[in-house]
């Protein structure tokens, strides 16, 4: 298909919302699109990939896939997360299989070059010949693991892949800046306090779903009797983020009353306020006077998605059955959004499904996002 | 008497392979290096390293230090 074809009505995508359109199916259904797509949105950007809690202690290495790219995370002997391409730089064999420890080096199952958790190369036994561990023609200097761009902020570890996107810090200052209050030490729950949920759609739809506010009456009917729709505003930060606040979060108690302590020094605001922030690409986080969470969208196909969530609190230690209380809380909440994402996606096998029209009044963080990765395709596309 | 201690030996790192016992390994593999002597005590010196290496183990620079002496490793930088 050529790409004026195939990437016909994004125009429509980025005008304003009273005259918009969604995206065309393309971009939900057909592979060939989305691998362009997926460059534009997903390899140029800082995508979500990890969190550092998924390598708590020093040699901790987790291999993970991201659109296909074997990748490792690790955490190196002075304690920093770090991500290398999994394969060893002789023979391009995966290096690591299962998560793991990574005692002293890593060693190649293959023919057993081994690295050092920075990524230096130590050792290629036998490369010059039986009992030979050394050949001029090996530059060990020049054969460490590939390092891939990376960047933490709340504990999510964000990726570069194609490493020449701007500095993280500088394209999301925005919501550095508008967090700045919760810019304070906050613990992973443990165990307890994450989950995966499969869903098949296409990661897309997770994140418009996320978005909005206009479905929770109707998805979400638990939250009407405290949560209701005028309570919520929106948060649109075109090319960046966009979600949804609210003014009337309430803490979870139990029995007699006790709550999950606050983090320290925040505003009135955050007494009864909560922001749901889709960071532009997949990474959706919510943070709260007592707690915070971050969902990490892995795009496993074009219709299939797995939804990593983590719950996170302001000290180290916090009651396990509140902290269990909570999980299972949020938990229900995404399970309800499940029916929706996945209707969606099944919708887009509809021949000729203009991408649907947006409430002007109720929708616009999802058009923001939907305009956001028409923009970076089109632009994609020209080349 | 030697040919003994080899089968003993051989049997010895086949079962440590089996079950991925990397300790007995890098013991085993120097045990090969001093038994075997000359240009094929470097083979197994270099298995005994590289199994000391992965485990992060104390005995790993001492092993280096000996390549390096047979003139089959390159110095640490």
């Amino acid at each position: 298909m050529a790409d004026d074809i195939r990437f016909s009505g994004l125009e429509d995508v980025q005008a304003p919302i009273e005259r918009a359109h969604g995206l065309p199916n393309s971009h939900y259904t057909d592979p060939a699109t989305i691998a362009v797509e997926n460059r534009a949105v997903l390899e140029t950007t800082w995508a979500g990939l990890a969190v550092g809690a998924d390598v708590p202690a020093v040699g901790d290495a987790k291999p993970i896939t991201l659109l296909g790219q074997p990748l490792l995370l690790l955490r190196d002997d002075n304690g920093q997360v770090r991500v290398f391409q999994n394969i060893c730089r002789h023979r391009g064999m995966i290096l690591v299989s299962e998560p793991r420890k990574i005692e002293g080096a890593i060693r190649c199952p293959y023919h057993s070059w081994c690295y050092a958790k920075d990524g230096r190369l130590v050792a290629t036994p036998h490369v010059g010949g039986p009992g030979q561990n050394a050949h001029p023609g090996i530059d060990r200097a020049t054969l460490g693991l590939v390092e891939v761009r990376s960047h933490i902020w709340r504990d999510v570890v964000f990726v570069n892949l194609s490493g020449d996107a701007a500095p993280f810090e500088e394209i999301h200052a925005d919501l550095i800046q508008r967090w700045a209050e919760f810019e304070q030490p906050m613990y992973h729950g443990g165990a307890d306090s994450t989950f995966q949920l499969e869903v098949a759609t296409n990661w897309k739809l997770a994140v418009e779903n996320y978005c909005e506010s206009y479905h929770l009456p109707w998805v979400h009917p638990g939250l009407n009797s405290y949560s209701r729709l005028e309570d919520h505003y929106h948060i649109e930060q075109p090319g960046r983020y966009s979600g949804q606040g609210t003014y009337v979060y309430r803490q979870l108690k139990d029995e007699a009353g006790t709550t999950f302590p606050d983090f320290p020094g925040l505003s009135a605001h955050w007494d009864t306020g909560a922001e749901y922030v889709a960071l532009y690409p997949n990474v959706l986080l919510g943070v709260h006077r007592d707690h915070a969470y971050a969902i990490l969208l892995e795009p496993v196909a074009h219709d299939r998605t797995r939804e990593h969530v983590h719950l996170y609190y302001p000290t180290e230690t916090t009651d396990p059955v509140l902290r269990d209380r909570n999980t299972h809380q949020w938990k229900d909440v995404f399970i309800e959004d499940i029916f929706v994402v996945e209707g969606m996606q099944r919708g887009r096998a509809a021949p000729g499904f203009d991408g649907g029209r947006f409430s002007p009044a109720m929708d616009g963080p999802t058009h923001c996002f939907h305009a956001w990765v028409a923009s970076r395709v089109a632009a994609m596309a020209a080349g | 008497m030697i040919a003994q201690e080899k089968t003993a030996l051989d049997a010895a790192l086949l079962r440590a392979h089996a079950i991925d016992d990397r300790a007995a390994l890098v013991e085993l593999y120097q045990r090969a290096a001093d038994l075997a002597g000359g240009s094929a005590a470097a083979f197994y010196l270099t298995h005994a390293y590289i199994f000391a290496l992965e485990l992060g183990a104390a005995a790993a620079p001492t092993l280096r230090a000996r390549l390096v002496d047979m003139g089959a490793e390159l110095p640490a930088v």
